[in-house]
């Protein structure tokens, strides 16, 4: 089915939103005012976007420390998102996660994750909770090459396998993990070559290309929804920025990501693709690069005049008592 | 220990991808580890060495094939093997497409004797366009491929090297192929070995198409019978040889009012009904322009172009494609002159 129009705004609407997100972010954590940790995922924006266009609230996705562009693609509240990595007390976790720990259930998000490798695992649970409830709903686990070496991946592609559990993992392979090459660290020749040893297809496509990630994910789901099992797909991508913001980043190569930028970016390719078929025009695609510019703008200027969370909120939402 | 430097070169190159495109996901096509492609290659050299070949060179990878070769080169050859000196290709590593045309290049200018290619279609699909008049030994990595076949590597190996080193005679083992040339807007663009295929889906995407819907029109530079992928769709209304003069060029149409429907093995695992409107014989140099407005072509079954209504696109069989080796043929020949066999005079 080829996209309609409005999926085809959808689409770049998302992927705009997520590079604004990260664009700007990149320029206030500079300022020094965002507490923690923060890791960019400008760049790899196609993936999220091809599998979230897919989904709806049915499907369940876990995310990892690189999650921004995961949470924007579930539909978490850009505003609340923003609050919540300047830790406000209106922030989506009250203020108290910050960018690794961005979650919201009642959207599907799982929640971003400081442990590598750690939400493979969520996704088994909730896509065994779909199947055993025939919501018809599929999980999604987005995880890094360096997570892929993660004893907990392998553990879960081998229960999602054994139980044919409605589970999508996607390799988001951006050549490092921290400062290590993944050609180095992946012993395998491809991270999708892993499905082969749990009985499960592996694909690799091309995570700068929207329309390849999409077509892809589109067969990965469907084959969840009609209960045919797991899949593995690797997205071969990029970061644009360092491993987390502040990182020197002595490992690249000096004009490697100049050149991505120049030669491979996925908006720029999903704009000359869709007004060269006549699909688009500029002009629509620049309302929504203004909208999406003002969504930003209003989410900095809101998360940096709300209040931090008062001291009377320091043990609420942190335990659980079952 | 190496041959000296005046000695024959081949160039060896392989497909650094292991298959893993959608059709393991959309179908169930084989997987052909890299591990399995350094074997191959360490075969070759057995062969190669065992000939005289000097030297071989290789394409720079970034995917590891290049790395497994440095490593097994870093021991000795198995008993008492010489093997040829392995020259990796001083290039730009891309990790797409270009470097194997770049790499093909490369050992046209370094004079090779001949290339040994390892992968699928679009492997050869992308050598084919820069080999030139040097003979390629065509093999197969995995199942989903009409142009090469899937052979054992010494054997290949030693067809390679018994023409490189000028013990059989080229002219007489090799063969020249067609090709599906396509023009975009009056520029030659691009090729195809076996089959052209446009479709009205709009974008690369994941490049296969193992779909019926969208299938438009098939441009066949041979058509067998027992063919995988979209050429057997031709193969199996009226198969046509690589040697015969002409092609074959189809309109497909929805089986639901198609005159004739196909059930063909688009994909290792996947049949698929095509409906077929029309066949008709493709002439060589016969210009024939694609009927539409826009959409996609795929060469040797992977979307390629994307084309829009401003477009014109014409597609042509030439006769001016690769020389292949005829590995059957090199060694009858080796055979009936005596070149790997010799009477014991104790
Ligand atoms: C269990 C665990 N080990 C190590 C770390 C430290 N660490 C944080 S991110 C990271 C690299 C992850 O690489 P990858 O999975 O490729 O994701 P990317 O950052 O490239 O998106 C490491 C080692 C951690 N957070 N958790
Ligand atoms: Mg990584």
């Amino acid at each position: 089915m080829p996209l309609s129009k409005d999926e085809l705004l959808k689409a770049y609407r998302m992927m705009k939103t997520i590079r604004e997100f990260e664009e700007r972010l990149h320029v206030e954590f500079a300022t020094g005012e965002i507490p923690g940790f923060v890791h960019l995922y400008a760049g790899e924006e196609a993936s999220a976007t091809g599998f979230c266009m897919h989904l709806d609230d049915r499907d369940k996705i876990a995310s990892n420390h690189r999650g921004h562009g995961h949470s924007i693609g579930k539909g978490c509240d850009v505003d609340a998102m923003m609050a919540e990595i300047y830790g406000r007390g209106n922030g989506l976790c009250g203020g108290k996660g910050g960018s690794m720990h961005i979650a919201d259930l009642s959207k599907g998000m799982m929640g971003a994750n400081g442990i590598v490798g750690g939400g493979s695992p969520l996704a088994c649970g909730a896509a065994l909770a779909a199947k055993q409830l025939g919501t018809g709903g599929v999980a999604i686990s987005f995880f890094g090459d360096g997570a892929s070496n993660q004893g907990t991946s392998m553990e879960s592609l081998n229960l999602a396998s054994v139980w044919n559990l409605p589970c999508i993992f996607v390799v988001e392979n951006n050549g490092y993990a921290e400062a290590t090459s993944s050609k180095y660290s992946v012993a395998c020749d491809d991270a999708a070559d892993r499905a082969s040893a749990f009985n499960m297809p592996g694909v690799v496509v091309d995570g700068h290309d929207f329309f390849a990630v999409y077509e892809a994910a589109g067969e990965a789901v469907k084959r969840a929804r009609e209960g045919k099992g797991p899949t593995l797909i690797e997205c071969k991508l990029n970061r644009y920025y360092g491993h987390f913001e502040g990182d020197a980043q002595t490992y690249r190569g000096k004009d490697e990501v100049k050149n991505l930028r120049a030669t491979i970016d996925c908006l720029d390719r999903f704009r000359a693709k869709v007004t060269s078929a006549d699909l688009l025009s500029e002009a629509e695609l620049d309302v929504i690069d203004g909208e999406v510019a003002a969504l930003i703008d209003g989410s900095v200027e809101k998360a940096k005049a709300a209040p931090m969370p008062a001291p009377a909120e320091l043990l609420t939402d942190v335990y659980i008592s079952y | 220990m190496s041959l000296d430097d005046h000695a024959p070169s081949i160039g060896v190159l392989a497909n650094p991808a292991a298959g893993r495109d959608i059709r393991r996901l959309v179908a169930q096509a084989s997987v052909f580890p890299i591990a399995e492609k350094r074997n191959m290659i360490t075969r070759l050299f057995s062969s190669l060495g065992m000939l005289g070949v000097g030297t071989v060179y290789m394409m720079s990878d970034g995917n590891g094939i290049a790395d497994r070769i440095r490593h097994a080169l870093e021991t000795p050859p198995p008993s008492d093997q010489i093997w040829p000196k392995v020259v990796f290709l001083d290039m730009p590593i891309e990790d797409r497409a270009v470097d194997t045309l770049v790499a093909a290049e490369k050992m046209v200018a370094h004079g090779v004797g001949g290339i040994i290619v390892l992968g699928g279609d679009g492997t050869h699909r992308l050598v084919a366009s820069r080999a030139g008049d040097v003979p390629i030994t065509a093999l197969s990595t995995g199942t989903n491929n009409v142009f090469p076949a899937m052979r054992e590597a010494s054997i290949a190996g030693l067809a390679a090297g018994l023409v490189a080193t000028g013990q059989v005679p080229v002219g007489d083992c090799a063969v020249r192929n067609k090709v599906l040339r396509v023009d975009v807007n009056g520029v030659e663009s691009d090729l195809a070995l076996v089959d052209l295929c446009t479709s009205t889906e709009l974008w690369i995407g994941s490049r296969a198409l193992w779909r019926a819907e969208g299938l438009d029109q098939l441009f066949l530079s041979f058509a067998e019978a027992d063919a995988i992928g979209l050429s057997s769709i031709g193969g199996l209304i009226r198969p046509v040889t690589r040697a015969a003069e002409g092609g074959l060029w189809l309109n497909l149409a929805d089986p639901a009012s198609a005159p004739i429907i196909v059930t063909a093995p688009l994909a290792p695992g996947l049949m698929i009904d095509i409906g077929v409107e029309a066949v008709q014989d493709l002439r060589p140099g016969e210009a024939i322009s694609l009927r539409a407005e826009r959409g996609v072509v795929a060469l040797d079954g992977e979307r390629e172009i994307e084309f829009s209504q401003t477009d014109k696109l014409a597609v042509r069989l030439e006769w001016d494609g690769p020389l292949t080796l005829d590995i059957s043929k090199v060694m009858t020949y080796a055979a009936e002159h005596e070149l790997l066999h010799r009477v014991n005079a104790n």
